[in-house]
């Protein structure tokens, strides 16, 4: 069943980062701006998008021809007074498909066929005065996208977040950002952490242990927030570590259990640091992101010198290199010696594991 | 001739009211409704929060603090009328406690928790799990409610069982036993059902009650009295609300598999008289569909005469209504029991009536619930706005019948009348299934009628009283000899005593 789990979640993560998903949300957000500057779709793919309107503003999505964005919004400009009835959409051939002029608070869907020729559509607003800023880019190809930093089909202003998520509370989603909810293939005591928009983690707080990481988005609690709360949060992105022992740290032998016990948490800057004690050794553990995504730090302190040596069990495959500031390895379990106060653990990614570019922004 | 009676008392009251107060809308063309004596009000959201409210408190410093669904923990200022962040992430949070203007203790699925902003930014930085020794399946159905602090400062709280209508996760939380899997709602971890005490001095959760199926409400009396409310459902064939007092079975079976010393045996298997000579009945039923569906959280009226005449009094949430209920309670042979009658409604109260606060002045604070079942979302504040309205201060058993006290004297002319009476009696049966028919449902005469020389009490000699019904009392239009109205003319009295 917990395999099964682990199977079923990987899935899940796959679908919606494939590109034969042709359903796209998008969300016209406040400072004139839609949620995604990037949509990635194959030639001849029919593409779906579901235009919700989360802003306190009218506006509407216009897909153009690539490089023919200002002229299409200088033309909606031009309709003057006529443009309201017929949506600010100017009657041209540089025009692939649109959206009406969506009031607050209101969705529309509408399908049409992607291009067969490869390259950056433009997508916009083309309400008078919003078209300047608020765009993005439908790329048409099979093949990675552009770095989003020097992406020139984007605005300037998204070249630095890659996700803006909208937020489900009565304040902006900051990151670190931290969830109690229920996580797959984890204990009913799950603490899912965003340490960015595209770099989360799942912490057992039953278990108190590091469950798994993964790298392109956090979690969508839509359905474990509706209904009866029955639902999972559902990762958004790619496991790319699970731990697969069932608990790294040992107290005094190498192949004892621990008890463990849960104690909580401090926030500094957003950042977690979890307090939990293992046969009585407490422990404090912040987790943090290496450049690029390319893993996690781990900073232990025991609040006391320890006085049994530790050990951290690690298996092979699990697709991570450790490295530590303290302590020795052998084949794969580190040891810690007595009077540690502080351990550094570096999960690096194997590169064989990397995931490919990400091709679609959800 | 009883009609026309009444109609030429109102003939003579209407003329003597135009003599006395001079004009006709002051007195009568405005019919007496519950406007006269209290407001609700709804408070403004900030942009973005779905008020699913869980839990409501005052700081001391006069903010609201209130946790909701989605894991906010937000507090209001009602001089500025500002919301700000306290904390996030929670998972559900159903009950705040506030303990200074920096700190709060929180009831979350997974634990207990402490929550405080250590470096005065407002919002808070430090979550320290104060106990989560208890059991988790992952079913959606085992949620967790309180805290309720004591006068030691213990802390109560109270577990939902697991719903049959979902299974449960491939990892759970603490020690899995089947032995209640089979019923409709099931307890396969520890304490699920079970009502718990965080001892402040031990600082450890003890189980405290068992019976328990959804336990969304806990309050303490005037006298420091706990109770607990419940939800109709199997072994509950109304909703009730339950002293509790420790080591006491409160009739839900599944819960049963945790007690020290119970036997390893399926609590489905044993037979119903054995689980009804076991359990503790509940001091108040509250009629399905007649006062309540889902009541909520009793609440004490602490207030002192601020919230009108009512101090001392109970009042407890319900979902489904846009009422609140009064809880008129008696002790009868050492055991609390009594009556409940509706409260707030026609105030312009919403449904969904989950959480209740009195602030300093007062007023009422209101948390709307909607998830997952009937109710509303939002906060409202109920106001007293000064005046006493005629309504039931009391309904007391006698040796042969009962006694009402009125908050004001009735018209004795009028309330003299048996035919304004009419009492029914009936049961809920103990059983297994989800609810219970009214059962054995009887009109029950009145052999005599009394009201006191004040008007302040009616006394009624009844045909018959017998212990384990409900007596259900449905008035007909009392009023002052001013001219007020009875405000709520349906009263439910649990009799689970008699009289010696």
């Amino acid at each position: 069943m917990r395999l099964f789990l682990i199977v079923c979640g990987l899935f899940i993560a796959t679908k919606s980062f494939s590109q034969s998903d042709t359903t796209i949300t998008l969300q016209a957000i406040t400072g004139l701006q839609y949620d995604l500057v990037r949509i990635a779709v194959k030639p001849l793919q029919k593409v779906t998008i579901i235009l919700k309107n989360e802003d306190d503003m009218a506006h509407n999505l216009v897909f153009t021809k690539p490089g023919k964005r200002l002229s299409v919004v200088e033309a909606a400009i031009k309709m003057g007074d006529k443009g309201q009835a017929a949506n600010y959409v100017p009657e041209s051939e540089d025009v692939l498909a649109a959206s009406k002029i969506l009031i607050p608070n209101t969705t529309q869907t509408f399908t049409f066929m992607a291009p067969s020729a490869e390259g950056s559509y433009p997508y916009v607003c083309t309400y008078p005065g919003h078209g300047y800023v608020m765009y993005g880019a439908l790329y048409v190809t099979t093949k990675p996208l552009p770095p989003l930093a020097t992406d020139p089909n984007i605005p300037p202003s998204r070249q630095n977040t890659e996700i803006i998520v909208s937020s489900p509370h009565p304040f902006a989603l900051e990151y670190p950002l931290l969830y109690r909810t229920f996580m797959p293939d984890c204990s009913p005591a799950a603490i899912a952490v965003a340490l960015t928009s595209t770099h989360s983690y799942c912490f057992d707080a039953g278990k108190c242990y590091l469950r798994y990481a993964w790298a392109g988005g956090f979690v969508d609690n839509t359905a474990h927030w509706k209904g009866n709360g029955n639902a999972f949060a559902k990762i958004q992105g790619n496991i790319y570590f699970k731990d697969n022992v069932t608990y790294p740290l040992r107290v005094g032998k190498v192949d004892k259990l621990p008890d463990v016990s849960f104690k909580g948490y401090t926030l500094a800057n957003r950042l977690p640091t979890f307090n939990y004690a293992l046969d009585g050794v407490e422990v404090k553990e912040t987790l943090k992101s290496l450049a690029n995504e390319e893993g996690l730090t781990r900073v232990f302190t025991f609040v006391k010198p320890t006085t049994q040596i530790l050990y951290f069990v690690t298996k092979a495959d699990d697709g991570i290199t450790y490295k530590s500031s303290v302590g020795k390895w052998q084949n794969g379990t580190l040891t810690i010696p007595k009077g540690t106060s502080k351990v550094t653990l570096t999960m690096n990614r194997n590169k064989a594991q990397a995931p490919p570019a990400a091709a679609h922004n959800h | 001739m009883k009609k026309h009676s009444s109609f030429s008392h109102i003939v003579s009251f209407l003329f003597v009211g135009y003599l006395l107060f001079g004009s006709f809308n002051d007195c009568f063309a405005q019919r007496d409704t519950i406007t006269n004596y209290y407001e609700t009000e709804q408070i403004k959201l900030p942009k973005g929060l779905r008020a699913e409210t869980g839990g409501m408190d005052f700081m001391p410093d006069g903010r609201l603090v209130a946790c909701f669904h989605l894991g906010e923990v937000m507090t209001y200022n009602p001089k500025t009328k500002t919301w700000k962040k306290f904390a996030e992430g929670l998972h559900d949070p159903l009950g705040v406690v506030a303990v200074s203007n920096s700190e709060i203790l929180v009831v979350q699925r997974p634990e207990m928790t402490r929550i405080k902003d250590t470096n005065a930014d407002g919002v808070a930085d430090v979550y320290e799990t104060i106990t989560d020794d208890f059991g988790m399946s992952g079913n959606y159905h085992e949620f967790a409610f309180g805290p309720l602090k004591d006068q030691e400062g213990n802390l109560f709280m109270a577990l939902n069982v697991a719903s049959n209508g979902a299974g449960i996760r491939p990892e759970i939380r603490g020690q899995y036993d089947s032995l209640s899997r089979e019923g409709r709602m099931y307890s396969c971890v520890p304490y699920r059902g079970w009502v718990m005490k965080y001892n402040v001095k031990t600082q450890k959760l003890e189980p405290y009650a068992s019976g328990f199926r959804s336990p969304n409400g806990l309050g303490f009396d005037a006298k420091g009295r706990l109770f607990v409310s419940d939800n109709q459902g199997d072994w509950r064939g109304t909703s009730p609300l339950y002293h509790v007092e420790k080591g006491k079975f409160y009739g839900h079976v599944a819960s049963l598999i945790w007690k020290e010393g119970f036997p390893r045996v399926k609590p489905l298997s044993l037979p119903v008289a054995q689980l009804d000579s076991m359990r503790t009945r509940e001091s108040i039923a509250f009629p399905h569909t007649e006062i309540a569906h889902s009541p909520t959280q009793p609440l004490l009226d602490n207030t002192g005469g601020k919230f009108g005449p009512f101090a001392g009094q109970l009042f407890i949430g319900e979902m489904d209504y846009p009422r609140l209920v009064r809880l008129l309670m008696e002790e009868v042979n050492g055991q609390l029991q009594g009556a409940c009658v509706a409260f707030g409604d026609g105030t312009g109260l919403l449904k969904g009536n989950n959480r209740l606060v009195f602030d300093k002045n007062g007023d009422l604070w209101v948390g709307h619930n909607d998830h997952g079942w009937v109710g509303d979302e939002g906060l409202s504040r109920i106001h007293w706005k000064g005046k006493v309205p005629l309504d039931i201060m009391a309904m007391n058993l006698t040796t042969e019948g009962f006694e009402l006290t009125f908050s004001l004297p009735v018209d004795p002319k009028i309330a003299s009348n048996p035919e304004l009476y009419k009492f029914q009696r009936y049961y809920y049966k103990y059983h297994q299934p989800y609810g219970s028919p009214k059962t054995d449902v009887a009109d029950v005469a009145i052999k005599e009628l009394t009201v006191s020389p004040d008007g302040r009490k009616v006394a009624f000699k009844l045909a018959e009283l017998k212990a384990g019904y409900v007596y259900d009392l449905k008035m007909g239009e009392l009023q002052t000899p001013d001219g007020k109205l009875l405000m709520n003319r349906a009263v439910f009295y649990t009799l689970n005593q008699l009289k010696k």
